[in-house]
């Protein structure tokens, strides 16, 4: 070599210093989407490993002498004997508003054919939950917009309510209605430039459901002008289960921006029973021990991580907040299955829906006396809490006696007219799909059936009575609603003007 | 693979490690050993501590890719920083590969340091690939 070859070569050499390390592995295996690579001695849990040509996967099982990694996409162009590298990257998904009014999948991809995600910043899809320091107890409501639930089962901001319930039950329909409910608040504040509401954002994360539902779920979102103000992530039962597993995180990274950024969300997860069979087929094929119904015995802590990151932050750390709506699908209504009880012990309460409720027309068919929220109601605004204590007990109270009368005994009157107060209340908590109520219209109807106002209604006249009413109070007493809606309370002047409008109204109401 | 036999395959692979090197000698007595006295499952065992060794050497070899070969000081310079780096017992291979047009490669276990012109070339191919 002459001298000024090896002199060139020399210097190429110096500056190998500044080549960065990279750190590669060769493919021993590959199937059902997994590869099993030898060497990669630094990759990290989760992880994005680089097979080239565009082909990432995501490293889940780090042993001693080579790592399970998941292909995400098309991994039929991988071969054994390949070679794989590390990226120094854990798997992330696009963050932001520029989300908003999209439907992307568990990577953060587009789905929607409206071009690329605006988003200049990304989160990591597994993170750490805001720990004890940074939380805050919940005391902001959420309003659902579904009389039942804001009254008897009241949700705040930042925790953690499971809708659960067999198959067609309404439980989507909840999820739905939450969103759509948000939309509305936060449309309405803007009309009214009400800056002191914070709005809500939502994300729905559909997982292992036919891609007919989610569209439907969109359109529904569509039509109700829910859009803006919601992201989409959706993990179809057509896309592979490492997918579908990841969809839930990756949405979740999504609702923590807002909460970090100290705004609020909603995350709904459709559902975690398809996302346990999902996690559990991942493990099937990465070979990993399983327990209990075959699922792997860390399938627990799956659920909890996720849900962890739900959290009301404190005002030091922003204020803000994600709120929770997972959803459990039941066989025959057992919920002492092994994922049921799992995220049952993991959630802040739940709302049970009964198959034998919905075909009875009681919809949304509300157990009411299975259904708990442990931390919403110190969230209730004080309207709300004046009228919805009792009318859960008189609903209760109504249940008892009516399975007692059926045995024909004699009732005497006051027990009568208990049994007659408490078919006209399951008929007002009855409420058709995607049509939200303002919590000052809820409290108001709660108050007007405690006051006794709907007893001389026929049970089959209710709804029509209710509705008319409301539409009386919307429109030709807009100011006293105004006040309410202030003041969140009934005062004795704002009960006593209540009084003389529904009695007016009834004189007209025929 | 029983959990067992890895835990054996193990045990056995620290064994033949002197100070942190594993001895030729006593890995080949290992296996006469166990091949004698046939425990249960020693087939596993066997096949899990080949594996091992195949590792610790993977991890013990540094091999030197250039495009034109390296003159006994550089390469004597490259025993030395790696060494350094990865500490005493690397194996160390030489090899000239035109294809790499210029540069150096290196690989020790699964660290690469690639300061090649194909590296850079590659990288440039994928840049445009994601634009
Ligand atoms: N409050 C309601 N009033 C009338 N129909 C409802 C109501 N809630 C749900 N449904 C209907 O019941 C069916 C099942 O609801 P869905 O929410 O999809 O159930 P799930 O998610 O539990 O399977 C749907 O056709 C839906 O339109
Ligand atoms: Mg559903």
């Amino acid at each position: 070599m002459s001298n000024l070859l090896q002199e060139i070569e020399s210097k190429i050499s110096g500056a190998q210093t500044s080549v960065a390390k990279q750190n590669v592995g060769i493919v021993r295996e590959i199937g059902d989407g997994v590869a099993k690579i030898e060497g990669l001695t630094d990759a990290m849990l989760n992880e994005m490993l680089d097979f080239g040509n565009g082909v990432t996967g995501l490293a889940l099982n780090l042993e001693e002498t080579e790592v399970g990694a998941v292909i995400l996409g098309d991994y039929t162009g991988i071969k054994e004997g390949q070679e794989v590298r590390t990226t120094g990257k854990l798997l992330s998904v696009p963050v932001g508003k520029g989300l908003l009014g999209r439907v992307v999948n568990t990577l953060g991809l587009p789905l929607d054919g409206k071009g690329p995600i605006k988003s200049d910043v990304s989160y990591p899809v597994e993170k750490i939950a805001p720990g004890i320091i940074k939380r805050k107890s919940v005391g902001q409501p959420l309003q659902t917009g579904i009389m039942a639930v804001d009254a008897m089962i009241p949700i705040g901001r930042g925790q953690r309510e499971l809708i659960i319930g067999d198959r067609s039950t309404g439980k989507t329909t909840i999820g739905i209605d939450t969103i759509i409910s948000q939309a509305v608040q936060n449309r309405a504040a803007e009309a009214a430039k009400d800056t002191s509401y914070r709005p809500v954002y939502s994300i729905y994360v559909a997982v292992g459901q036919k891609q007919s539902n989610i569209a439907r779920v969109i359109a529904v979102l569509e039509e109700a002008g829910a859009m803006p103000y919601t992201i989409i992530v959706s993990a179809s039962a057509s896309d592979s289960a490492t997918n579908q597993y990841l969809a839930p995180f990756a949405g979740c990274s999504m609702g923590e921006w807002f909460m970090d950024n100290g705004m609020d969300a909603l995350i709904i997860y459709d559902d975690l029973s398809k996302h346990a069979v999902a996690y559990r087929q991942v493990s099937l094929v990465l070979k990993r021990p399983s327990g209990r119904e075959a699922y792997p015995g860390d399938v627990f802590y799956l659920h909890s991580r996720l849900l962890e990151r739900s959290a009301r932050v404190n005002e030091k750390y922003g204020n803000g907040s994600l709120t929770a709506l997972p959803i459990i699908e039941t066989q025959m209504g057992d919920v002492s299955a092994y994922i049921p009880t799992n995220v049952i012990s993991i959630t802040d309460g739940q709302i049970y829906l009964e198959t034998d409720l919905f075909y009875q027309g009681v919809r949304p068919a509300v157990s009411v006396g299975l259904s708990v929220s442990r931390v919403g109601s110190a969230a209730q605004i004080k309207a709300m809490k004046q009228v919805a204590g009792r009318i859960k007990l008189d609903l209760a109270q109504f249940r008892e006696l009516a399975a007692f009368a059926q045995f024909g005994s004699d009732l005497d009157a006051a027990t009568q007219a208990k049994i007659e107060r408490g078919k006209r209340v399951v008929e007002i908590f009855k409420q058709p799909q995607f049509s939200p109520l303002l919590v000052e219209v809820q409290s108001v109807i709660l108050w007007a059936a405690q006051n006794g106002y709907f007893d001389d209604v026929a049970v089959e006249k209710v709804k029509d009575f209710q509705k008319k009413l409301v539409d009386y109070l919307t429109n030709r007493k807009a100011d006293l609603m105004g006040r309410l809606s202030k003041e969140k309370a009934f005062s004795d002047a704002i009960a006593g003007d209540f009084k003389s409008a529904i009695a007016e109204f009834k004189q007209t109401y025929k | 693979m029983s959990k067992q036999a890895k835990r054996d395959a193990k045990s056995l692979f620290r064994n033949c490690q002197i100070n942190g090197i594993l001895d030729e000698k006593r890995v080949l007595q290992t296996v006469d050993e166990v091949l004698k006295r046939k425990p249960r499952g020693f087939g596993a065992i066997l096949s899990h501590f080949q594996r091992l060794i195949k590792l610790d050497e993977a991890a013990r070899t540094a091999k030197i890719e250039s495009a034109t070969a390296l003159t006994p000081d550089l390469q004597n310079n490259y025993k030395e920083i790696l060494t350094k780096r990865y500490g005493q017992g690397l194996y160390f291979i030489f090899q000239e590969n035109p294809g790499l047009l210029g540069g150096v490669r290196v690989q020790v276990g699964s660290d690469v340091f690639d300061g090649t012109v194909r590296a850079r070339l590659n990288e440039l191919n994928e840049s445009f690939k994601a634009a």
